[in-house]
């Protein structure tokens, strides 16, 4: 199997590449050239950092085009996490706001409530969506690892699951082949390397 | 519910990892030693997080510190921050390169704002742990930089509305006269200075044994424990304390 680390200049894919190097995927390869990626079986979307910098930086390496090739018509399965779970939605309010790729109908909001410590910061408790396959041989609850100070939400039924952090926002989604994670699941023990195994097994390679 | 953390530190120091008492730095032994007698990846599954700082006094040999970051964190699913003799936003990005996911930044924070500001810019508030050495003298909290070594002119309280205002994600609170003693962290300062902070509070210096880690955890002010007492908490230390604080119902994350 070949899984493409897609590189855009912003994140740590040192912890993502050895948690799937850990997990026994033979091919890992860190690329924005689009020969790579159109012959990936799976993608991972990676990303910290500014929501408006990080759209830029997609936009400059024509990886908006190519994205839109291999996600919405090959259907290759997709992996975003932190930031680059939420630069495959709408948009994000982060930085004046500014559009992300459109893939899935959900927002980005600031963590607004009053007198609550920002960014979140820690484990929490994500409550796993029955229709997912996400979360396929883990419990009902489990404790993944979060680090941002912006939150996804959506009216939409994207398979979300749900997290807790003085409200309620989405903590993963899984439409057909695009699935993204807030949390960090390479930096969440066993319960990360367990959903980490279930994207490379329970999704069809493209 | 956000869960509560316990967070190693691993001290390095030209080539060795460190027992550090009151900052006097105690020479333990090098990587070899540490994967050797203590199979540090075992621990790690007993910890919410793992810092390591590099407290190099002569030059900060930032390239050497990176590669044994490097190694140690291979195989480690957590986060893992870093930082000791940041610089540059080359050097923040060397670290980021090597394994860390968050950089943790001291000096740099009164020396060069700007620097801090950048890092922020390019890596997200979330990415960069604020770490603040002080003593507490006759009442008065003084904030101390250079591995503790300088003391600066601007109270505690002030010097931590100061990083905030820089955007910095965490604050690592460490008390230099508790540090390594093991009689338990400064929860006077802590308190006193909790309404000022805004951002995830981590305390370090002078936990001894859980009980210590654990009057930490039930602090509502306080975010996450550290403790960088190698000899107190390495071998199966970690793993008995973490067991114990999990059978006593306290708050923190738990895997299968």
């Amino acid at each position: 199997m070949k899984l493409v680390i897609i590189d855009y200049g912003m994140g740590n894919m040192k912890s993502i590449s050895s948690a799937f190097k850990y997990l026994g995927v033979d091919e890992i390869v860190t690329s924005d050239k689009y020969k790579d990626i159109k012959s990936a079986d799976k993608l991972l979307l990676p990303g910290v950092g500014s929501f408006v910098n990080a759209m830029n930086k997609i936009k400059d390496l024509a990886l908006d085009e190519i994205l839109g090739e291999v996600v919405l018509e090959d259907k290759k399965p997709i992996l975003g996490i932190c930031l680059g779970m939420q630069l495959l939605c709408n948009s994000s309010e982060e930085d004046g706001g500014a559009q992300g790729l459109g893939y899935v109908d959900a927002e980005c909001r600031k963590f607004s409530k009053e007198n609550l410590k920002v960014p979140h910061v820690g484990f929490n408790q994500v409550n796993s969506n029955p229709n997912t396959k996400l979360y396929d041989g883990l419990n009902e609850e489990n404790d993944f690892y979060f680090t941002h100070s912006y939150k996804l939400q959506s009216n939409y039924n994207i398979n979300q699951s749900i997290c807790h952090y003085g409200e309620d926002f989405i903590a993963s989604y899984e439409i057909d082949n695009m699935v993204g994670t807030q949390f960090h699941p390479e930096l969440s023990q066993t319960n990360g390397l367990q959903l980490l195994k279930n994207f490379i097994d329970k999704f069809l390679d493209a | 519910m956000l869960r509560k953390r316990i967070i190693f530190t691993l001290i390095y120091e030209d080539g060795k990892f460190n027992q550090s008492r009151n900052f006097r730095l105690q020479k333990v032994g090098d990587i070899n030693w540490l994967e050797r007698n203590y199979r540090f990846k075992d621990i790690a599954f007993s910890l919410d997080e793992l810092i390591v700082l590099n407290a190099s006094k002569e030059e900060k040999k930032i390239e050497e510190f990176a590669n044994i970051l490097e190694r140690l964190v291979d195989d480690v699913f957590i986060p893992v921050a870093s930082g000791g003799g940041v610089g540059s936003v080359d050097d923040a990005k060397l670290l980021f390169n090597s394994g860390a996911d968050k950089l943790v930044l001291n000096s740099l924070l009164y020396t060069n704002p700007d620097v801090v500001r950048q890092i922020v810019k390019q890596y997200g508030s979330q990415s960069v742990v604020a770490s603040i050495d002080y003593k507490t003298i006759g009442g008065n909290s003084l904030v101390f930089i250079n591995n503790g070594m300088q003391k600066i002119d601007i109270a505690l309280d002030q010097y931590i509305e100061h990083v905030q205002n820089l955007g910095v994600g965490e604050l690592y609170l460490n008390s230099i006269e508790k540090d390594g003693t093991g009689f338990g962290y400064d929860f006077d300062t802590f308190d006193k200075v909790a309404n000022t902070i805004k951002i995830p509070l981590i305390i370090a210096g002078g936990a001894g044994n859980e009980k210590h880690l654990i009057s930490g955890l039930e602090n509502d002010n306080i975010n996450a424990v550290a403790t960088a007492n190698l000899f107190n908490f390495i071998g199966s230390g970690l793993p008995r304390a973490r067991k114990l604080i999990i059978e006593k119902g306290i708050n923190i994350a738990e895997w299968k």
